[in-house]
């Protein structure tokens, strides 16, 4: 019997912090919004109980949806760029290559930068009047005119092309090590028929990679509907609303005063969009599992 | 770097049996993936170059775009961003918020996964399952308000402990890679251990822990780049205390400042300054790095 205690008590004894700082910090803040989302609440003062009020006005809310529109715009053009482009990196990385490692390890770089730090850069080169992508893009005589890269007509692009910068290299990891799963011997079977290399890829590589790239699809959708940092960098969700995101809409109803965002600080209602932004990722990451779930078996 | 990498490549091996007639086809392909290649290598390292050419000019220089290359190599800007913009205090906060963090996640993580990879224990299932969710919820921004507030009760938020906590707190991650690496330790080693009278936590620290040095070091250095490149979080929590600002808070910070315009140069400089570390280690470790996340969704 003692012996019995003396196991649970070492069991404890390693499990307790994780398991405080597991609640404390991860289970508690979830409550504590799922509380909030029914109340009036500013961040200070008294919080009123409002039963649903805070999701008609969500549901009423232009900015919120418009944010809405714009996070699909974003995430559906980042992951448009990044997919096929790290998909091709990882196929033209996969064989024997000179300088393979030393051109992985370029494009893996950019995963290993603070995303604030780099936008911080990226918002000076992207600069239209002195911004060293227009020096270059008129040196070449691609563009005539200086380009607003951070205008209203092409924030949206300007964000997505940062995005894709930051996150090609992470996905095309993520392939390369799906790639170097598949048997090797498929392919020289596949030569000895006559196979051409595009005919390999369609028939081979892509229907064996299918489960990895179901996983990382998924978490490419994730990463990409719930990213701010560089747009808050970047542009702050200007001009006029243009690459306003879902959780960067929802940032500025909880800390108003670091963007000098004009709102007032509403942490009720704040919880409420938070919750709401949950569910929409969480539907569509459901959703794509739904719709790939074919690509799970390997043929 | 280039030495470094250069020397992992596999030999290579010519031992294709050209089709004379599909010579030229080849040829071209190859050129045409080699151009390829290299413009996505441009395209990636174009931000980096601009970063460090750009510490390297002088303000005015900065502000009329100009050429690529500085004229002169204004070393002083460094200088001038460690003084004058408090570069030297954030490096200190981000060193010291890092290191905490790396060991705290190190600690905690790899105690939790110890007991649950090696032992039973009523509602094991239910931590794994907590500490699995906890990768894929997302609420955003709103969860910082009720850590804040605890952190107020508690009196750390006038202290960087406060940001450190939250981020030990998120160590789901690294528990389920540290899991996987205790797998790979034979039981009968520790058991071994306890035959001959070493007590359980003695055997932890003084036998397993050792063993898993390769593991920790992997899973130490992607605790270390994340505390490294956060954001949103210390932003949040120095709003109201300049003194404890990290690099990547004091750097997005210069470009709200009121003569931000005139410090391009600057902020060149401290981007330069933030960056740099991580990628040396990013270079020195590109191996592991590379393998790490390679393997992580092999599984």
């Amino acid at each position: 019997m003692s012996f019995k205690w003396k196991r649970l008590g070492e069991n404890s004894l390693f499990l307790i912090p994780s398991i405080i700082l597991t609640v404390a910090l991860g289970i508690y803040p979830l409550f504590w919004m799922l509380r909030y989302m029914f109340y009036d609440y500013a961040g200070y003062g008294d919080a009123l109980f409002v039963g649903l009020d805070n999701f008609r006005r969500l549901m009423r809310d232009g900015l919120f949806w418009e944010s809405v529109g714009n996070t699909f715009i974003f995430a559906g053009g980042k992951l448009l760029l990044t997919l096929p482009l790290s998909l091709l990196l990882a196929v033209m990385l996969n064989g024997r290559l000179r300088g393979g490692n030393l051109l992985r390890g370029i494009y893996f770089m950019p995963t290993v930068i603070s995303t604030a730090v780099i936008s911080v850069v990226f918002y000076n080169i992207f600069n239209s009047y002195n911004g060293m992508v227009n020096t270059v893009l008129m040196k070449l005589h691609l563009v005539s005119q200086p380009v607003d890269w951070l205008g209203p007509k092409h924030a949206m692009l300007t964000v997505i092309l940062v995005a894709v910068w930051g996150a090609v290299g992470n996905y095309m990891l993520l392939f390369l090590a799906g790639l170097q799963s598949i048997p090797q011997d498929l392919y020289e079977s596949a030569a000895i028929d006559g196979a051409n290399a595009g005919r390999r890829f369609w028939n081979i590589t892509l229907p064996m990679l299918a489960p990895v790239a179901q996983m990382v699809i998924m978490l490419a959708i994730i990463a990409s509907l719930k990213g701010y940092e560089s747009i808050m960098v970047i542009t702050e969700g200007g001009p006029i609303g243009k690459t306003e995101v879902m959780y960067l809409y929802l940032y500025k109803l909880l800390f108003p005063v670091s963007t000098g965002s004009p709102v007032a600080q509403q942490l009720g209602y704040g919880s409420a969009v938070g919750f709401a932004s949950a569910v929409i990722v969480g539907a569509i990451t459901g959703l794509y599992f739904f719709l790939s779930r074919k690509m799970n078996k390997v043929y | 770097m280039n030495e470094q990498v250069l020397s992992q490549q596999p030999p290579v091996r010519e031992k294709r049996v050209a089709r004379p007639s599909g010579n030229a086809g080849r040829i071209l392909g190859r050129t045409v993936m080699w151009l390829f290649l290299l413009a996505t290598a441009v395209l990636t390292l174009f931000p980096l170059v601009m970063t460090v050419s750009g510490s390297l000019k002088t303000g005015a220089e900065m502000m009329t775009g100009g050429s690529l290359l500085p004229s002169k190599l204004q070393f002083a800007n460094y200088a001038e961003a460690w003084k004058q913009a408090n570069f030297a205090r954030y490096t200190w906060n981000s060193a010291f918020v890092s290191i905490m963090v790396t060991v705290g996640t190190l600690l905690v993580a790899s105690m939790a996964a110890y007991v649950v990879d090696r032992r039973d224990f009523p509602g094991k299932s239910l931590y794994v399952t907590v500490q699995a969710s906890m990768m894929f919820i997302s609420v955003g921004a709103i969860v910082l308000r009720p850590q804040f507030d605890l952190m107020v009760a508690l009196h750390l938020n006038t202290t960087l402990w406060g940001v450190i906590l939250i981020l030990v707190s998120a160590h789901s991650s690294t528990f389920f890679m540290l899991q996987g690496f205790f797998k790979a330790i034979p039981r009968e080693l520790d058991e071994a251990a306890m035959v001959d009278g070493s007590g359980f936590i003695r055997t932890f620290f003084r036998i397993i822990l050792p063993l898993l040095t390769p593991g920790l070091g992997v899973a130490g250095l992607f605790a270390f780049r994340h505390a490294w490149n956060e954001y949103i979080l210390p932003l949040v929590f120095t709003m109201t205390n300049p003194q404890l600002q990290t690099l990547t808070v004091g750097l997005a910070n210069l470009r709200y400042g009121s003569s931000a315009a005139m410090q391009i140069h600057l902020m060149m400089a401290g981007a330069c300054l933030s960056i740099l570390p991580m990628l040396l280690a990013y270079i020195l470790a590109n191996k592991t790095f590379i393998q790490v996340t390679a393997g992580s969704v092999k599984g």
